[in-house]
């Protein structure tokens, strides 16, 4: 009774073909995006001149000769130079702030655009949106940044990566998916708006506020141009800037101490992916959340 | 939403049409709430503003030295200066260039990786691969440019007779013989919009499908069982099925960016350098020169506010064209 | 409902705007600074210091910062930005009105930002130091930081220069002496040429240098051409060193060279760490570069073979010596002179401060041992390596007093050949015309020669091409040179200087 499966029957032959195809198509290119990654990861362990085709986390001692697997050394260098932990902190500081700050501005600004009713919530919107549209340009937005005397501060770099329109509006088409008859219940039982915010909107949106905060958080924990224009203070610098000078830098910052060049570039790129890599797994689906939400609004 | 509120709770008496002042009074605590909005968005984003008015005065070092302000006198000076500038026509084409070629690129290569994953009918295979291509997004340009840099190093041994220090592109190349010298990749005219092409495909690619994968999955399996059922094969179904259903997202995504190309810096200013100025300057990173490195102030303004002003224009255009194509605008 | 978003988002936008602009109201809330010295003895209580090419923090740079403070009762506060963003920063701090009071500043953004009235002028304060610094300096040095006798910054060490070195075992085996004009010169890059092997007779980064002066690596071939705008002395006027035909024949010289094989083939694409790289290796001949330190930095660096510098040749005129690298004080500095005694005039003294901001602290930096003879310390981070300087390099030093810590020999040897040889460079000359032109000029000033001397095109086309692109960017640069204002401007300030500046009751500003 039961046929029996033959790939290269005409029926199948395309389609298996096809997914034969597929499959190496994807391993290949899957392999294309993490190489590039893996083999900073293993250059990072090899504490040596050579390293051009090597791909394991591996070295040679040249002295002697004797083989090290996951050489820390450069890690350890990391963790312990004040010059570069530091940074790595400033970095941690600043991406918790900017995500409270961001989740705060975007929440408030995205429940009081759905106030369909309230005067003037027209105008507050379009003013949002004109800023998405067109902006004043770097000069005179560092010179207003001099003015208000916030040069050198932490806050210059802050507070403008805390106000993202694109979030706002993705935080607002979220809102308004919370049925109506929620916010009526709560204010028959004379909850005050910002009552109905905390004890309702908020609980409810739990997934947008996770989606919407990782993007905050990736974000600033990637900001590096406010810092080069704003901050001159070398104790206010974060990770990300870092790890520019160390490549930009002519002087070796590994100078003397032993460890190679790109072996101390290479654990400085991975240690600044490494908090991302640790939460990505488990955040992936928040991240797909935001983006679907803003692929709805399209 | 809050108007249907009131509607219900109040349609069984007559009510007047409230006036604005009874209504500003009943949201009052709204307008509190949008304060700290209304508040970084003037100082951050309005005020700012004002500075382009620069544009039109010479504004450098010497005038807040001299703590005179900036010069009015020189009118369009600036803008006469901009567009007699090689350097400014430079950075405008590469503009173009980098931005409209990285567009193509982007749209070709995002909908056919789009397309292939949508075939993968093992669940965790798909899983495993949408993990793995949408991580490089993740990372920061910094972060991009600072891996593209270690791959793509060329070594400090110019002889190419050490082939040890190279970095593993090098090293590659090298080994299979397409090279016998090491190249260094970034600081050669002829490389460098290639690679960053390819770091801009190698970051963004895995993440631009997401838009797409929702389309499809979107369409509806009706479609297709007739088309089986009229023999036609899978790829016969992906060219009259779900291509044409994908045409819309496709046009929106690519018109969205249309609007963007004016805006691109970052992914440029940390993989340039100067030797590489001629095919990689971009408007944005010149500003960044003439006005914060070269303390130009009212030159720079004029040249953001001209590249503002550009923009502006495209976003116009792109939303012409999207009414046209879907019916409705971008914003 | 979203049909007119768009159009309303931007209607409302523009006309925020224009309101927005309309009621902006111009800055009037500054008076203009305090640039007076005040007394030469109100101690500040901090000076801050932004500088580059100084000692790392990893190397004890606080410990020279206490050690001042121990000696002389000021905090000093170091600002070290990271050497490729060095100058971003200077130009960002004085664009946020809070600059360090004291700036390192190279020959290319002092006068830059003198220009701009950024700098302070310290003439007065110089000419009226009791400090010992004034006994024991070397004027010279001084007076090449002057614009229009003007000084706005002092030395930190002498500008040094760059000198040409050669392969001596090559001349040794080609039966050579060091050549002594042109012609001699072009011989010995045959002969070097002839090793074959891959050898290039000479290398250089670029075949006009990225700052002035433009020719200094390859001053064997520019010889009397002046790839840069000067005064010529007999019309008094201004000229585009570029445009003249001395400058044709320098192209002419280097094209010849370079179709010969004589020099090297990679010489546009070239960094200096390539040209050190390919010296290290062995392959190289002949190269153009800085006397002094560098001369046991480039020794080391090759496996085999002997380098020495050689004296000019003849057509050359000498080897440039390039504006000192200032310290300059900023306006908004307070206590100017007594910054200006306390902090310069105290690094220059020839005794316990000099030692500091030379050599930097005892028994950290450098020891004396029981014999009585001093040594330089290896630095704190790297064992294998003595510390070099603190702030001020030591063979360069301005002054004249007793280092204890003797210098190498070839240091010294290379340094004297360089000396006998050297003409001073003068500070190169800024204005607003200029520093608005001058880099669009430079470009196209490589593009001509880089198209003439790889064959690209003829002589006659590329200085054709310089004719079209570049003559729009020289003749504005040229125009506000030789306009009369600026003429007189120049012969006044000229003749104040001359006139004495002591006496003279204030010093006329740049401006």
């Amino acid at each position: 009774m039961k046929k029996k499966f033959n790939l290269f029957h005409p029926q199948y032959a395309a389609r298996s073909w096809f997914v034969l195809f597929n499959t190496i198509f994807f391993i290949a290119l899957m392999i294309i995006m993490i190489v590039p990654i893996f083999k900073i990861f293993c250059d990072s362990m090899v504490n040596q001149t050579v390293y051009g085709l090597n791909l394991l986390p591996r070295g040679v001692d040249p002295e002697t000769k004797e083989v090290i697997w996951f050489n820390t050394i450069a890690y350890k260098r990391i963790i312990t130079d004040p010059q570069l932990y530091h940074p790595f902190l400033v970095s941690i500081y600043t991406t918790l702030l900017t995500t409270f700050l961001g989740l705060l501005i975007s929440t408030l600004g995205a429940y009081v655009l759905i106030q369909r009713d309230m005067p003037g919530v027209k105008f507050f919107g379009y003013a949002l949106l004109f800023t998405m549209i067109f902006n004043a340009g770097l000069i005179p937005t560092f010179l207003v940044m001099k003015k208000v005397g916030l040069l050198d501060s932490i806050w210059a770099v802050i507070v403008p990566t805390s106000m993202n329109v694109y979030n706002l509006v993705l935080m607002r088409s979220f809102f308004e998916g919370i049925p109506a008859s929620l916010f009526e219940a709560a204010e028959i039982d004379g909850c005050t708006p910002m009552g109905i915010f905390v004890k309702i909107v908020l609980p409810l949106s739990k997934a947008a506020l996770a989606s919407i905060g990782l993007f905050f958080a990736v974000a600033a924990w990637s900001e590096y141009f406010h810092y080069v224009i704003y901050i001159k203070s070398s104790d206010k610098y974060n990770f990300q800037y870092k790890l520019r000078d160390l490549f930009q830098d002519k002087q070796d910052a590994s100078e003397g101490t032993r460890i190679n060049t790109n072996t101390l570039k290479s654990a400085a790129v991975i240690v600044s992916i490494v908090p991302f890599m640790f939460i990505y797994p488990f955040c992936q689906k928040y991240f797909m959340t935001g983006v679907t939400m803003g692929a709805v609004k399209e | 939403m809050a108007n249907n509120n009131d509607n219900m709770n109040f349609d069984h008496v007559i009510v007047k049409e409230p006036s604005i002042g009874q209504r500003m009074y009943k949201y009052r605590w709204f307008y509190l709430m949008f304060l700290p909005v209304a508040v970084v968005l003037a100082i951050f984003f309005y005020w700012p503003m004002f500075g382009i008015r620069y544009a039109w005065s010479t504004y450098k070092l010497k005038q807040i030295t001299m703590r005179t302000g900036p010069d009015y006198s020189i009118g369009w000076g600036n803008f006469q200066r901009l567009l007699t500038s090689d350097p400014f026509h430079s950075a405008f084409k590469n503009t173009i260039i980098l931005s409209f070629f990285n567009l193509v690129f982007a749209t070709v290569l995002t909908v056919v990786v789009a397309l292939l994953i949508n075939e993968i009918s093992h669940a965790w295979g798909k899983k495993i691969v949408q993990t793995v291509l949408y991580l490089p997004h993740f990372l920061s340009w910094v972060v991009a440019a600072s891996i593209f840099m270690l791959i793509l190093s060329a070594g400090t041994d110019a002889t190419g007779a050490d082939t040890s220090n190279m970095g593993f592109v090098n090293a590659i190349l090298y080994n299979i013989g397409i090279i016998d010298k090491p190249l260094d990749f970034l600081t050669e005219s002829k490389c460098w919009r290639g690679v960053w092409y390819i770091m801009n495909r190698w970051k963004e690619t895995g993440w631009g499908t997401i838009i797409y994968l929702a389309a499809l999955s979107g369409i509806s399996p009706d479609l297709y069982e007739a088309a089986e059922i009229d023999g036609a094969n899978r790829f016969k179904q992906t060219i009259y099925i779900t291509l044409p259903s994908l045409m819309n997202t496709i046009l929106v995504v690519f018109i969205l960016n249309l609007a963007k190309i004016m805006n691109i810096f970052e992914s440029v200013f940390v993989l340039y350098n100067s030797l590489v100025y001629d095919v990689s300057d971009v408007i944005q990173t010149y500003v960044y020169r003439v006005g914060i490195v070269g303390n130009d102030y009212g030159y720079s303004t004029a040249i953001g506010l001209f590249k503002s002003v550009v923009s502006l224009v495209l976003v116009s255009a792109s939303d012409i064209i999207s009414k046209k194509v879907r019916g409705y605008g971008i914003v | 409902m979203k049909k007119n978003v768009l159009k309303r988002v931007s209607a409302l936008g523009l006309s925020m705007l224009m309101v927005t602009s309309l009621t902006g109201c111009p800055n009037s809330d500054n008076e203009p600074l305090d640039l007076s010295g005040g007394d030469p003895n109100d101690k500040p209580e901090v000076i801050s210091l932004m500088a580059d090419t100084i000692m790392t923090e990893e190397n004890g740079l606080q410990m020279v910062c206490d050690e001042y403070e121990k000696q002389t009762g000021i905090k000093l506060e170091i600002e070290k930005p990271d050497h490729a963003k060095y100058y971003e920063k200077v130009t960002l701090s004085f664009a946020s009105e809070e600059p360090a009071d004291i700036i390192e500043m190279g020959s290319t953004y002092y006068p830059e930002l003198a220009n701009s009235g950024a700098l302070w002028d310290m003439t007065e304060a110089w000419e009226n130091s009791t400090s010992n610094c004034k006994n024991i300096v070397d004027e010279d040095y001084v007076n090449a930081l002057k614009i229009n006798g003007v000084l706005y910054g002092f030395p930190m060490a002498a500008g040094n220069g760059t000198i040409t070195y050669v392969r001596q075992d090559w001349l040794d085996e080609a039966g050579l002496d060091a050549p002594k004009n042109y012609d001699e010169f072009i011989e010995m890059l045959r002969a070097f040429k002839a090793r074959g092997n891959g050898a290039i007779p000479i290398t250089a980064a670029g075949l006009l240098n990225t700052e002035t002066p433009y020719d200094i690596y390859l001053r064997e071939f520019y010889q009397d051409a002046v790839p840069d705008f000067y005064k010529d002395e007999a019309t008094g006027k201004y000229v585009d060193g570029f445009a003249q035909p001395s400058m044709v024949e320098a192209i002419t010289r280097l094209r010849d060279a370079y179709q010969e094989g004589l020099i090297d083939a990679e010489i546009v694409t070239n960094k200096t760490s390539t040209c050190r790289d390919k010296l290290g290796s062995g392959l190289v001949g002949a190269f153009n570069y800085w006397a002094g330190m560098w001369s046991l930095k480039l020794q080391r660096s090759m496996n085999d073979g002997q380098l020495t510098a050689i004296p000019p040749i003849e057509e050359t005129g000498g080897y440039t010596e390039r504006v000192p690298t200032a310290m300059a004080m900023s306006i908004y500095a307070p206590n100017k002179a007594a910054v200006f005694e306390h902090f310069l005039m105290y690094s220059h003294d020839g005794g316990e401060g000099q030692m500091l901001f030379t050599h930097g602290v005892k028994d950290v930096h450098y020891k004396y041992n029981a014999d009585g003879s001093c040594e330089a310390l290896p630095y704190l981070t790297d064992p294998d390596n003595k510390v070099e300087k603190s702030m001020y390099a030591p063979e360069l030093t301005i002054t004249d007093w007793e280092d204890p810590i003797p210098l190498d020999d070839m240091v010294k040897e290379s340094l004297e050949t360089y000396r006998e040889n050297r003409v001073f460079a003068t500070v190169p000359i800024v204005n607003d015309t200029i520093s608005q032109n001058l880099a669009d000029l430079n470009v196209v000033k490589n593009v001509v020669v880089a198209n003439a001397v790889t064959g690209k095109t003829s002589v006659e086309e590329a200085m054709q091409y310089y004719e079209e692109k570049g003559s729009y960017y020289a003749n504005a640069i040229l125009e506000d040179l030789n306009s009369d204002a600026n003429l007189a401007a120049e012969a006044e300030a000229e003749a104040s200087a001359k006139g004495g500046a002591s006496d003279a009751e204030d010093t006329p500003d740049a401006e």
